[in-house]
């Protein structure tokens, strides 16, 4: 019974040892391999991921460079897609600056429409406009109102008064808590000189139901509360996109499209299948109805210089037209089926271009965006990205903002 | 495998570099080979870039001078992109140049403007002389951008500085391309009629399944909040009128096929574009500014537009095709008048 273990049975507490063999020579070969490879890498990719143009140079240096040059430089980049570079603006739809009255009111008339934007008839030079003029408080420094204003004024307006970002400070803070221009009307009340405006009629806008309202702020068993990710008033964070002042065509389309599979997304899969028809109406008549600054920046690193031509120009050579010849000459969005670009988070503009690339996104009409995002390089879609998230936000007919 | 060939310390390493730097030649002729996949390479094909390279080159916006010819050039440029303000008084419609010569009139088959120049002077058909640059585009202004319901009521008038201007942002185009040389890319390009001709009825299908999402399902195209063209319009009063060549079924159908919908080009084929410029050309515009006082349709079709693939002159379900819009109320563009 005490029998000796049998040699040819394995010990059960066989240990494996090796003698101490050096390494064979295929790994040497491959780990040398990864080690130059890498600092190959490494040392071509440095001097990536910084964006500066020569915009945010001029800015940052502020006063040493010529005060007209600077503001010039931000005119082309910030006023000239719907001013046009000429100040010619674009006939029976955007004011044009020259022959314009407003400018020669002064550079302080000027800095307090870029706070806080138009939404409302005017006449200028003699022509009627809808006038929706974006507000740019949040895209534009004191320091770049200030050059903007005082170049607009100086050129369209021969003022020779000078606005500094101490004064825009002063006005920034006076302006904060207020709506935007209600038209021409409103500016004329606060600056007599300009001529007889035409007169700004209120729009009335439905309240927002009850039951939609609930649905906002409470949310309802399956569906969570919308604000507990978009915001409260639907501003949206890094990947989770703004929804204030989106067509309610498009958001609706969304809505339908998660709740049927055909546009996948984990969470809006799950809480768009409890919403019913006249519900996803009234969500998105809600976030369409907003009107709400920019809480977007550009925060990926991205190309800006790159990223403004792409949207303005587009890169014809990859089949890419400009972002803008589809989704309006500012970004502002053509309904229903070109959502409006501006102020959208960078993050999420890049993910869903990705999302087209790979094939993960797919309901984009006629596939326009499958190809056109495949076409881009990842730094392209970053650069896009970012130079959308600089913009300031679309206005929008709505000037209400709901509470809860 | 290497106990029976021992190695002294130094010639092993030589041995294990040499190894690793030959790896890595191997690797990077691999990727630049496009044998790497681009999951693992990171690195995306893009597959048009390779395409329009055979196409004329025109400079880019950089290079455009700083000085007298440079600001004509400028100023060539912005009438060229937003014709309907920075050349107003004579644009009866809300198009621009732009919105048929793509990409600022340098892309190829969208009849670039770096093709065009050289062509200039030439004998036309349309009105049957000898036509300068300058003729060419009066042309444009009288036809495509309907200058007869302008506030001028005409297109400028020889020598106006809208030509100056224009020449000089062409001539820049075309630095270095060949003068009466037909070039590659030049005009729309060519699409044979098909064997069957075309049909109205799959036309408008076509055009409700690839067209409308952006022109509209009325083919008033699209605006933005501010009433900024997006989208053109391509019939009705605010269009291009009879007389323009997008109005024939065949130069249409071309333009379509190359470039339509934009950033699909080729997407239709050609029986598509045929069919879906049959249906477009077949809705009413502003009249051809040809037909004076006196004159019928039928008088002005066999006068100018004898052998022309066009509905204008012939009936459909028996409505005369070609009589026009309405006139507009006062000259589009004008200021409103106080009430």
């Amino acid at each position: 019974m005490n029998k000796k273990p049998d040699t040819q049975q394995v010990d059960e507490n066989f240990d494996p040892w090796e003698r101490n063999n050096r390494l064979p020579l295929p790994v040497v070969w491959v780990a040398v391999a990864l080690a130059l490879w890498g600092t190959g890498t490494l040392l071509t990719n440095t001097g990536g991921g910084e964006a500066t143009t020569a915009l945010d140079v001029a800015v940052q240096q502020e006063t040493p460079l010529d005060a007209a040059s600077t503001g010039a430089r931000l005119f082309a980049g910030n006023c000239a897609t719907c001013h046009q570079p000429n100040g010619s603006g674009v006939r029976l739809a955007v004011p044009p600056l020259h022959g314009s009255e407003f400018p020669a009111q002064g550079p302080e008339l000027v800095a307090q429409i870029l706070l806080r934007g138009i939404d409302g008839p005017i006449r200028v030079d003699g022509h009627g406009y809808d006038g929706h003029m974006p507000r740019f408080a949040t895209a534009l420094s004191d320091g770049e109102i200030a050059q903007i204003s005082t170049y607009v004024a100086a050129t369209y307006g021969g003022a020779e008064t000078k606005l500094s970002a101490d004064q825009v400070s002063v006005l920034r803070a006076e302006t904060a808590d207020l709506a935007s221009w209600q038209g021409g009307e409103a500016l004329a009340a606060a600056f007599p000189a300009l001529p007889a405006q035409p007169p700004f009629a209120t729009r009335s806008l439905d309240p927002v139901a009850p039951e939609i309202s609930s649905l906002i702020f409470d949310g309802r068993s399956d569906v969570w509360a919308c604000a507990s990710c978009h915001g409260d008033l639907g501003q949206g964070v890094e990947n989770t996109p703004r929804l204030s002042g989106l067509a309610a065509g498009y958001i609706a389309k969304q809505l339908h499209e998660f709740r049927d599979g055909s546009r996948a997304n984990e969470h809006m899969n799950f809480v768009a299948a409890a919403l019913s028809d006249a519900e996803i109406t009234g969500l998105a008549a809600y976030y369409a109805s907003l009107h709400v600054p920019s809480t977007a920046r550009p925060i990926l690193g991205g190309d800006l210089t790159r990223g403004e031509q792409l949207a303005l120009v587009g890169d014809w050579d990859l089949g890419v037209p400009a972002c803008f010849s589809c989704h309006g000459p500012s970004g502002f969005g053509v309904a229903p089926n070109f959502p409006p670009l501006a102020a959208q988070h960078a993050p999420y503009t890049a993910s869903q271009l990705a999302a087209w690339a790979g094939g993960l996104r797919t309901n984009s009409p006629l596939s326009l965006m499958d190809q056109i995002s495949a076409a881009l390089s990842t730094e392209d879609r970053v650069a896009i990205a970012d130079y959308l998230a600089s913009l300031p936000a679309v206005p929008t007919g709505g000037a209400a903002i709901a509470s809860n | 495998m290497t106990s029976d060939t021992p190695k002294t310390g130094i010639s092993r390493s030589l041995v294990a570099v040499a190894g690793g730097v030959v790896l890595v030649g191997l690797g990077a002729l691999a990727l630049k080979a496009g044998l790497v996949p681009s999951w693992i390479s990171g690195t995306e094909k893009t597959e048009a870039a390779t395409v329009d390279t055979t196409y004329f080159q025109p400079p880019g916006d950089d290079m455009i001078p700083d000085d007298h010819n440079g600001d004509a050039i400028r100023r060539g440029r912005e009438i060229f992109m937003n014709t309907a303000t920075n050349a107003g008084e004579f644009v009866g419609n809300g198009l621009s140049c732009s919105n048929c010569h793509l990409d600022a009139g340098k892309e190829p088959m969208s009849a670039p403007m770096w093709a065009a120049w050289g062509q200039y002077p030439k004998w036309r058909g349309k009105n049957k002389m000898i036509n300068t640059m300058e003729d060419r585009v009066m042309g444009c202004f009288t036809y495509s951008m309907n200058a007869q319901h302008s506030v001028a009521g005409h297109p400028p008038p020889h020598g106006h500085d809208i030509y100056r201007d224009l020449e000089a942002y062409f001539l820049f185009l075309a630095t270095g391309a060949p003068a009466r040389t037909k070039m590659a890319g030049a005009g729309f390009g060519k699409v044979d009629k098909p064997e069957g001709g075309y049909s109205l009825e799959r036309g408008k299908v076509v055009f409700a399944e690839n067209c409308a999402v952006c022109h509209g399902a009325d083919g008033q195209g699209q605006t933005d909040i501010n009433g900024r063209i997006v989208f053109p319009p391509l019939w009705g009063p605010n269009s291009f009128n009879w007389g323009a060549g997008m109005g024939r079924i065949n130069t249409a159908a071309a333009f379509i096929k190359h470039n339509m919908p934009l950033s699909q080009p080729g997407k239709l084929t050609d029986q598509e574009a045929w069919d879906v410029a049959a249906y477009i050309d077949s809705h009413e515009r502003p009249k051809d500014p040809r037909q004076k006082p006196g004159m019928s349709v039928e008088d002005v079709r066999a006068t100018f537009k004898a052998n022309e693939d066009s509905w204008y002159g012939k009936e459909i379900d028996g409505v005369l095709i070609g009589v026009g819009t309405p006139d507009p109320e006062r000259p589009v563009g004008a200021p409103e008048t106080e009430g």
